[in-house]
C-alpha cells in the first residue's frame, strides 16, 4: 500500500481512499464518511472538561503515519468454538468473510461522551480491530485470545475491537497489544462490548505499548438483562494513557465487575476517566481499580457512578486504590456518585493513596526479607484483590507476566 | 439562627423568618454595578485609598472573569438586577441595645438575639443588610485585648492591623465572587484575639436581608494570635421574596502558631437566596482549624470552607451538613490542603435531599510534595429521603507525596422502610419518625454545636421534614 497519510492532515477524501486501498464495500465507506463528519463536528477535548483536566493533548503526535501495513492479528481460539459458529478474527476479515454481521453490530452507537472526538474518528479511519462474536446459547470452553503487534511505535493506529455474545452465550476474551519502545506514536484502540440476554462475557484487555506511546482509548460496555459482565484493564505500557470507559447497566438484573489495575513507572502519566451508568431496576456495578505508581508516575481517576432517577434496588461500589512507592509519584483519584434516585439497595465509593505501610514493611523484612523483596511481595499482595477475581487462569498468567515487567515476581521468594 | 423563641412560633409560614420590615427611609444605591458603584461605596464608608484602589482593582477581576460553570445553576443571578449597599438611617454600629433603631430591633428581638447575648455569648454582632448594626463585647475581653467590632469599624480604628492581614487568605483575584465581594464588601465581623488569650465562649454575629433583590457581601478577618483560642458563631436568615437575593461573603481566618479556631455557621436563607461564600483559614504550626457549616437555607448554595495547613503538626476539620428540600441545590464540601509535613486532617459530610432538592458533596485533598507523614480521611455519607431527591459527591484528591495516608469513603442510604415500621408502631407519625431518623443521622455533627444551637438545628430538621414523607 502507498497511501502514506498522518492523523493531522487526514480529510475526507483521505478516508475515502482507506476505503479503496482496502477495497471496501459501499456500505462500509458511508460509515467511514458519516463518521468522519462526526468526527468533525465533534471537535477534540479543550482540557476543559472534567474529564480531560488531568490530561494535555498538547504533545499527543498528530503528524505520525497512519499505519496501513498492519500486522496479521494473532488469535487464539478452541477449535469446538469454531464449530459451534464463534469468530474470532480481525475486522478487515471479518468484513470480507462476515459482511452482515458487522455491517449490523458496527459503529452502531457513541462511546464514551468525554472520547466522542476519537469514537468518531477511530470509526472513520480505522485499519485494523477485531471482530469477536458469539452465537446465541453457545458456551465457549477456554479463553479466546487476539493479540496486535505492531511493528513500529511512530505509527497512529486506530482499531476498533466489536465483541458481541449473543443471548444466553457465555465467552471469555483476552485482548492484548503490544508495540515497541521508542518514538512517539498515537494508539486511538476503541473497543464496543455488547452482551446481550443472560450472556456472560469476560473481556481483559492488556495494554504493553512501547514508552513512547500515546493511548487514547475508549470502551462502551452495554450489559443486557441479567447478564453477568467482567471487564479487566491491565494498563502497563504506553507514555501517556487517557482511557474512557462506559459501563452501561442498560437491561435489568444485569452485573458488572468493573476491574483495573495499573503499573506505572518512569514519567508515565494514566488517566482514566469511568462511568457506570444505572439506567435499569436491579442492576448491580462494582468496580476496582488498583494502581502502583514507581519513579515519576502519575495516575488519575475520574469515576461516576450515576443512578439514574426512577431505578430501583440497584447496587454500585465504587473503589480506587494507589500505592505510592516512590516521592515523586502521584496520584488523584475522584470517584464522584451522581444519584439521582431513593430507592437504592446500596451505593457507595471509597478511595486511598499511601506509601506501603511501614508497620507491614517492617514486618516482611523481620521474615527475613530484604526490602526490595518486602516490596515486591507487598505489592504483589496489593494486586492480589483484583488477581483473585480473574477466574481465567491464561488471563490471570498473562496479566501477571506482563506486570511483572514493572513490579517483579516473587517467584524467588517462596 | 435564632435561638429557641416562643414568640416564633406564631409565625405559620413553614420558613419562620420569612416576614420583612416594612422597607425605611435609607440610603439605597440604583440596582447594579460598576466602578462607579464601587468607587461610590468607598467614598460613603470614608475609606483610605489603599482600599478604594484594592476595591477597583478587585471590580476588575470580576469583570474579567467567567462565572463558574460547575457546580449548581447560577443562570438566575443577574448582576445587574440586585443592589449592592443598602444601610439604614443608623450612625456606625451602636454599642447598646437601646440604641439600635426601632425597626431593626424588632427584627433582632424577634429572632430572639439580645436574649442569647445575656445568657450564652461572650460578644453578639448583627448586620442588616450591608451595615453592621450593632456590637457588643464582654468587657474582661475587651480589656484583655480582644477586638470583636464591625469591619468596617476596625478598618478606622485599627488600620495597621487590618491591612497586614486583608486579603492575604482570599486574594482579590481569587474567584469572580470573591473578587465581587472585595470591591462591594460591607460590614461582616473583625475579631482579633492576643496571644495565650482564650476566647471560653462563643462570639457570634447574626446576619439578615430586609431588603428584595439585595445583595449582602459581608467580610470576616479573624486573627487568632499565637497560643490563643476563640469560637466564632454565626447565622443568617432573609425575608421570603419572590425575586432572588444574592449573599456573597469572604471570611479569612489566620490561625497563627499553636492557635485554635472554630468557626461555625447555620445557614438558614430563605429558599430564594444566591449563597455563594469563600471561607478559607491557614493554619500555622501546631495549630487547630475547625470549620463547623450547616447549611439549610437558601436556594442555590456554593460553599466550601478551605483550610490551608502551612505549618507542621497543623491540623483541619471540617464538619458539613446540608439539607435541601423543594427546589434546593446545597453544593458544598471542604477543602483541606497539606503543605507541612505531619499534618492531619478530617473531613465529615453528612448531606440530606428530601422532595426536588439537591445535595452536591464537593471536597479536595491536596498534598504537596515533600508534606510526609500527612494524614487524611474524608467520610460523606447521604441520605435521599424521595424519589425526587438528588445527591451527588465529588471527592478530588491530588496526592502529590508517597510518605501519606489519605482516604475516603462514602455511603448513600435511603431511610429504610422497616426503620419507619417500628418507630411507626411505637406510636410516632409517619414525619416524626423519618425526623427522628434524619436527627440520628446528622447527630456526629449536631453534637458537635453549643447546646441552644443543637437544639434549634433538630427543630428546624423536624420543621423541612413535616409532609415530607408520604
Amino acid at each position: 500500500m502507498t497511501l502514506t497519510q498522518t492523523a493531522s492532515a487526514l480529510d475526507a477524501g483521505a478516508i475515502g481512499r482507506i476505503s479503496d486501498l482496502l477495497d471496501e464495500p459501499d456500505w462500509l465507506r458511508t460509515l467511514r464518511s458519516t463518521w468522519w463528519s462526526r468526527a468533525e463536528t465533534t471537535p477534540p477535548p479543550t482540557g476543559e472538561e472534567e474529564e480531560w483536566r488531568r490530561t494535555s493533548l498538547d504533545a499527543l503526535p498528530r503528524d505520525v503515519e497512519l499505519l496501513l501495513d498492519v500486522p496479521q492479528l494473532e488469535t487464539e481460539v478452541p477449535p469446538d468454538a469454531v464449530e459451534a459458529g464463534v469468530i474470532l478474527t480481525d475486522l478487515r476479515t471479518a468484513v470480507r468473510d462476515h459482511p452482515e454481521l458487522v455491517a449490523r453490530y458496527l459503529g452502531k452507537a457513541d462511546g464514551p461522551a468525554s472520547h466522542a472526538h476519537f469514537w468518531a474518528l477511530a470509526h472513520a479511519a480505522w485499519t485494523g480491530g477485531l471482530f469477536c462474536y458469539v452465537p446465541r446459547g453457545v458456551t465457549v470452553d477456554g479463553t479466546l485470545v487476539a493479540r496486535q503487534m505492531l511493528p513500529r511505535a511512530d505509527v497512529a493506529f486506530h482499531p476498533i475491537s466489536v465483541v458481541i455474545a449473543e443471548e444466553g452465550s457465555s465467552v471469555t476474551l483476552l485482548e492484548e497489544v503490544v508495540s515497541p519502545d521508542g518514538a512517539a506514536g498515537w494508539y486511538g484502540g476503541i473497543a464496543d462490548v455488547q452482551a446481550g440476554q443472560g450472556a456472560r462475557v469476560r473481556y481483559a484487555n492488556l495494554q504493553q505499548l512501547g514508552d513512547g506511546a500515546w493511548r487514547i482509548g475508549a470502551e462502551r460496555v452495554v450489559v443486557g438483562q441479567d447478564a453477568v459482565v467482567t471487564t479487566l484493564n491491565a494498563e502497563v505500557g504506553s507514555r501517556v494513557t487517557k482511557l474512557g470507559l462506559d459501563v452501561l447497566m442498560t437491561g435489568k438484573g444485569g452485573t458488572s465487575k468493573v476491574l483495573g489495575l495499573l503499573a506505572a513507572g518512569d514519567d508515565q502519566q494514566i488517566d482514566i476517566n469511568t462511568l457506570q451508568d444505572l439506567a435499569a431496576d436491579h442492576t448491580t456495578s462494582d468496580l476496582l481499580y488498583l494502581s502502583a505508581l514507581y519513579d515519576r508516575a502519575h495516575a488519575s481517576f475520574y469515576g461516576i457512578t450515576n443512578v439514574r432517577h426512577g431505578t430501583k434496588q440497584t447496587s454500585s461500589y465504587q473503589e480506587c486504590r494507589n500505592l505510592l512507592l516512590s516521592p515523586q509519584a502521584g496520584a488523584e483519584p475522584i470517584p464522584v456518585l451522581e444519584i439521582e434516585a431513593n430507592d437504592i439497595l446500596r451505593c457507595g465509593h471509597g478511595a486511598t493513596a499511601g506509601a506501603i505501610d511501614p508497620t507491614t514493611l517492617f514486618y516482611a523484612q523481620s521474615r527475613g526479607l530484604d526490602a526490595d523483596a518486602a516490596q515486591r511481595m507487598i505489592v504483589r499482595g496489593f494486586f492480589e484483590q483484583v488477581v483473585a477475581k480473574i477466574e481465567d487462569e491464561t488471563i490471570r498468567e498473562r496479566i501477571l507476566a506482563a506486570l511483572a515487567r514493572r513490579i517483579g515476581t516473587t517467584e524467588d521468594l517462596s | 439562627m435564632a435561638l429557641p423563641n416562643p414568640a416564633l412560633s406564631q409565625i405559620p409560614d413553614s420558613y419562620k423568618y420569612g416576614w420583612h420590615d416594612a422597607e425605611q427611609p435609607r440610603t439605597t444605591f440604583e440596582k447594579g454595578i460598576s466602578a462607579e458603584v464601587v468607587a461610590e461605596i468607598s467614598r460613603i464608608k470614608d475609606e483610605p485609598k489603599w482600599m478604594t484602589d484594592l476595591r477597583l482593582k478587585a471590580y476588575r477581576h470580576f469583570e474579567a472573569r467567567p462565572m463558574p460553570k460547575w457546580g449548581a445553576d447560577l443562570t438566575g443571578i443577574d448582576f445587574q438586577d440586585i443592589y449592592y449597599y443598602v444601610t439604614g438611617n443608623t450612625d456606625g454600629a451602636a454599642q447598646s441595645w437601646d440604641d439600635v433603631p426601632d425597626y431593626i430591633r424588632r427584627t433582632y428581638d424577634k429572632l430572639g438575639i439580645p436574649e442569647a447575648e445575656k445568657k450564652y455569648l461572650a460578644g453578639v454582632g448583627g448586620q442588616y443588610d450591608s451595615e453592621v448594626i450593632y456590637h457588643n463585647i464582654r468587657e474582661d475581653l475587651e480589656k484583655l485585648g480582644v477586638i470583636f467590632m464591625g469591619t468596617d469599624q476596625a478598618l478606622k480604628e485599627h488600620p495597621d492591623l487590618f491591612r497586614e492581614h486583608f486579603g492575604t487568605v482570599i486574594p482579590a483575584n481569587d474567584n469572580k465572587l470573591a473578587a465581587l465581594n472585595t470591591a462591594v464588601w460591607s460590614g461582616g465581623s473583625f475579631i482579633y484575639v492576643p496571644k495565650g488569650v482564650h476566647v471560653e465562649l462563643p462570639l457570634q454575629a447574626y446576619f439578615r436581608i430586609n431588603t428584595q433583590n439585595m445583595g449582602q457581601f459581608e467580610r470576616t478577618l479573624i486573627i487568632a494570635d499565637e497560643g490563643s483560642s476563640v469560637h466564632y458563631v454565626e447565622g443568617c436568615t432573609a425575608p421570603t421574596y419572590s425575586t432572588a437575593s444574592l449573599h456573597s461573603a469572604v471570611v479569612e481566618i489566620i490561625v497563627k502558631k499553636g492557635a485554635r479556631v472554630r468557626y461555625t455557621t447555620i445557614q438558614n436563607w430563605s429558599s430564594n437566596v444566591y449563597n455563594l461564600v469563600t471561607k478559607r483559614a491557614v493554619a500555622h504550626e501546631d495549630a487547630v482549624m475547625e470549620w463547623v457549616d450547616g447549611n439549610l437555607g437558601s436556594k442555590v448554595t456554593m460553599k466550601y470552607p478551605s483550610i490551608y495547613l502551612l505549618g507542621e503538626r497543623a491540623h483541619g476539620e471540617v464538619l458539613s451538613i446540608a439539607f435541601a428540600g423543594d427546589g434546593q441545590h446545597q453544593d458544598a464540601g471542604g477543602k483541606i490542603i497539606h503543605a507541612a509535613p505531619n499534618t492531619t486532617s478530617l473531613i465529615t459530610s453528612k448531606s440530606i435531599s428530601r422532595g426536588t432538592g439537591r445535595t452536591s458533596y464537593r471536597g479536595l485533598i491536596k498534598v504537596y510534595p515533600g508534606c510526609e507523614r500527612s494524614k487524611s480521611t474524608v467520610r460523606c455519607d447521604a441520605l435521599i429521603l424521595d424519589d425526587d431527591a438528588r445527591s451527588d459527591t465529588y471527592p478530588y484528591m491530588e496526592i502529590d507525596e508517597e510518605n501519606v495516608t489519605i482516604g475516603h469513603e462514602a455511603t448513600v442510604s435511603k431511610v429504610g422502610s422497616e426503620q419507619l415500621f417500628y418507630l411507626m408502631s411505637r406510636g410516632l407519625s409517619e414525619s416524626e419518625a423519618s425526623a427522628m431518623i434524619v436527627n440520628g443521622f446528622i447527630e456526629p455533627i449536631v453534637k458537635e454545636l453549643p447546646m441552644e444551637y443543637a437544639v434549634e438545628m433538630n427543630r428546624l430538621i423536624q420543621l423541612q421534614m413535616e409532609g415530607a414523607v408520604g
